[in-house]
């Protein structure tokens, strides 16, 4: 167990390293979000319900969102690319937990898409940022960087066992962004998409933020969204572990594990 | 003779094909065969070469016995242990280096790309920080160890990968072309490593495209083509193959195809090999005669086209030329 937990941070180090110049991902986590936040502030803010919070911590998910849908989408083809696979597969170490380290480095870094937020309101709009449940925010956060690193773990096999699912999955970007509620309440959609919400981690995730920013959520709620958001990220973690096992299989199998 | 009594490795009746895919709006799968019924052993502490043309399955080879890829048929093992079933186990006890740049983390210095590589092959976390050092004293690369991989010459890259593949004390080595693109200074230098390796009593097959670098370093030689072993044996076995042939070597000026097809169909001629080198060409023909090839071969040659003339003994590259037929 320590070993496994050893060798995660090793691989979130090197990946964070690896990332935090990789200009694509620097797209994602801060010039995406940086629009999105200052455009959504811009159009709302006149109005008479509205929450500078809300567009914060939405834009924030985002950016957080986006930075994991490439990153994990890309994740195992990427080593590829770099001829780093091959050494992956064969040494002895768990491919999962390798992965699973890296894609937690990205993950670290999307939370520039946070601070850059926070910036965002503070100081170019000049906003008091206050948060009605600190704690319960804190864990929020948490919950929701976990259930999210989950979701880019469910996307990393599935883009290499099938590339056409791959293709689509960098498509998935803003219809999870609608779907989830992140900068505008899911209620504004037709009333059938609310269970695809549902089975969103993402979905979750903005509910319990949102709720502890504003204090809108009482404790049974927070409960509730918290509850909710581990058990979808849960399920789409258990999910990836069977298909990396068989990512590894096919590829062995197909001789694809190299680009050549 | 294997250099031990165990047998570290060991290939019996190994297939495995590929599927290639052709057309664009009418798409064909056809079936590709890497390796045919492939078998040899190699023995523990043995330095063995697998030597073969562009396409005979070498690198096809180590990736089965490096747990890359799953045999089609057949069974392959690895110091006893089953490649496919024990493919964990396996990788605990070797390394491998494939030719080329690729494989390193670039935007990571030497130094942290040995030690990220330390820890998946699970070397206690307080051997590594010497571990790291002794291996960047073995591949010199100590003094550029801080320095990010990106700003590497190829034979540094490559050193750095053998290295890597130190790490964790394997018993077993697969170097796949270690030396291909390297110049000859890095490349003699990687070959120095090898050596020492060896000596030390490391299990190392090692495949590559210089002949004069299997007959070097080799204890026993593998000779594959179209994914079948065409001949296995001691380099000084497989040069008495070719013991009854001389070489003539004739340096020509603008021979066509047809000329070399009249040199071929000489009853003293064994093979011909046309070298191009700018604007001369050099034939290279493995004779039973020797000398005496050498005045009806230049008159089967237009006159003012011959240049320099030399007869040498065969090497281990003419037994190669002679065993798959060509040259690349």
């Amino acid at each position: 167990m320590t070993a496994a937990l050893r060798l995660a941070a090793q691989s979130a180090w090197v990946d964070f390293q690896e990332v935090a110049v990789s200009g694509f991902l620097l797209f994602a986590a801060v010039w995406q979000p940086f629009f999105i936040g200052v455009t959504t502030m811009y159009m709302l803010r006149h109005r008479a319900d509205f929450d500078p919070m809300y567009v914060i911590v939405g834009t924030a998910l985002s950016g957080i969102w986006s930075t994991l849908l490439f990153a994990g989408s890309g994740a195992i083809g990427h080593e590829r690319w770099m001829g780093t696979l091959e050494l992956l597969a064969a040494s002895p170490a768990s491919f999962f937990v390798v992965i699973g380290g890296k894609l937690a480095g990205t993950t670290i870094f999307s939370l520039v898409s946070l601070v850059l937020a926070y910036g965002i309101g503070a100081v170019l709009f000049g906003y008091p940022m206050t948060i009605a449940e600190p704690g319960w925010f804190a864990l929020s956060l948490l919950f929701a960087v976990v259930a999210l690193w989950a979701t880019g773990m469910f996307f990393a096999p599935l883009a290499i066992l099938w590339r056409a699912v791959g293709r689509f999955l960098l498509g998935l970007e803003y219809p999870i962004f609608a779907l989830s509620g992140f900068l505008f309440p899911v209620l504004l959609l037709p009333g059938w998409v609310l269970p695809i919400s549902n089975v969103l981690p993402s979905y979750w995730a903005a509910v319990a933020m949102h709720g502890a920013a504003s204090g809108d959520l009482d404790l049974g709620g927070v409960l509730r969204a918290w509850f909710f958001l581990l058990v979808t990220g849960g399920v789409l973690l258990l999910i990836a572990s069977r298909l990396f096992d068989e990512v590894l299989t096919r590829a062995r199998r197909a001789g694809t594990l190299a680009l050549s | 003779m294997l250099r031990g009594s165990v047998g570290a490795i060991e290939l019996r009746d190994v297939r495995r094909l590929f599927r290639a895919t052709t057309g664009t709006l009418r798409r064909h799968t056809k079936e590709i065969v890497a390796l045919d019924g492939l078998s040899f052993e190699v023995g523990e502490g043995e330095l063995f070469g697998i030597l073969g043309p562009n396409g005979a399955g070498k690198t096809t080879t180590i990736k089965v016995l490096t747990t890359l890829l799953i045999p089609t048929s057949g069974t392959a093992s690895v110091l006893g242990l089953d490649v496919v079933r024990d493919a964990k186990e396996v990788r605990r006890k070797i390394g491998f280096v494939f030719g080329g740049e690729r494989g390193l983390y670039y935007r990571l210095s030497g130094r942290d790309n040995l030690r990220y590589f330390a820890e998946l092959y699970a070397v206690p976390p307080r051997e590594i920080p010497s571990r790291v050092e002794e291996l960047l004293d073995l591949v010199d690369l100590r003094a550029r160890g801080d320095e990010r991989v990106e700003g590497y010459s190829r034979g540094m890259k490559q050193r750095l990968h053998l290295a890597r593949t130190l790490l964790h004390r394997p018993r077993v080595l697969f170097l796949d072309e270690p030396t291909i693109g390297l110049d000859p200074i890095g490349a003699r230098e990687l070959r120095r490593i090898v050596r020492q390796l060896h000596e030390d009593g490391a299990t190392i097959v090692l495949t590559t495209h210089y002949l004069f670098e299997a007959d070097e370093l080799c204890d026993r030689i593998a000779v594959i083509d179209k994914g079948r072993t065409v001949a296995l044996g001691t380099p000084e076995d497989l040069k008495s193959n070719v013991s009854d042939l001389s070489v003539v070597e004739l340096e020509v000026f603008g021979v066509d195809a047809t000329t070399v097809d009249r040199l071929r169909a000489l009853d003293f001629v064994d093979s011909i090999v046309v070298e191009q080198r700018e604007l001369r060409q050099v034939l290279r023909i493995q004779t039973r005669i020797a000398e005496r090839a050498v005045a009806p071969l230049i008159a089967a040659v237009a006159a003012g086209q011959v240049g320099r003339v030399a007869v040498r003994a065969a090497t281990l590259e003419d037994a190669y030329v002679r065993l798959v037929g060509r040259v690349e």
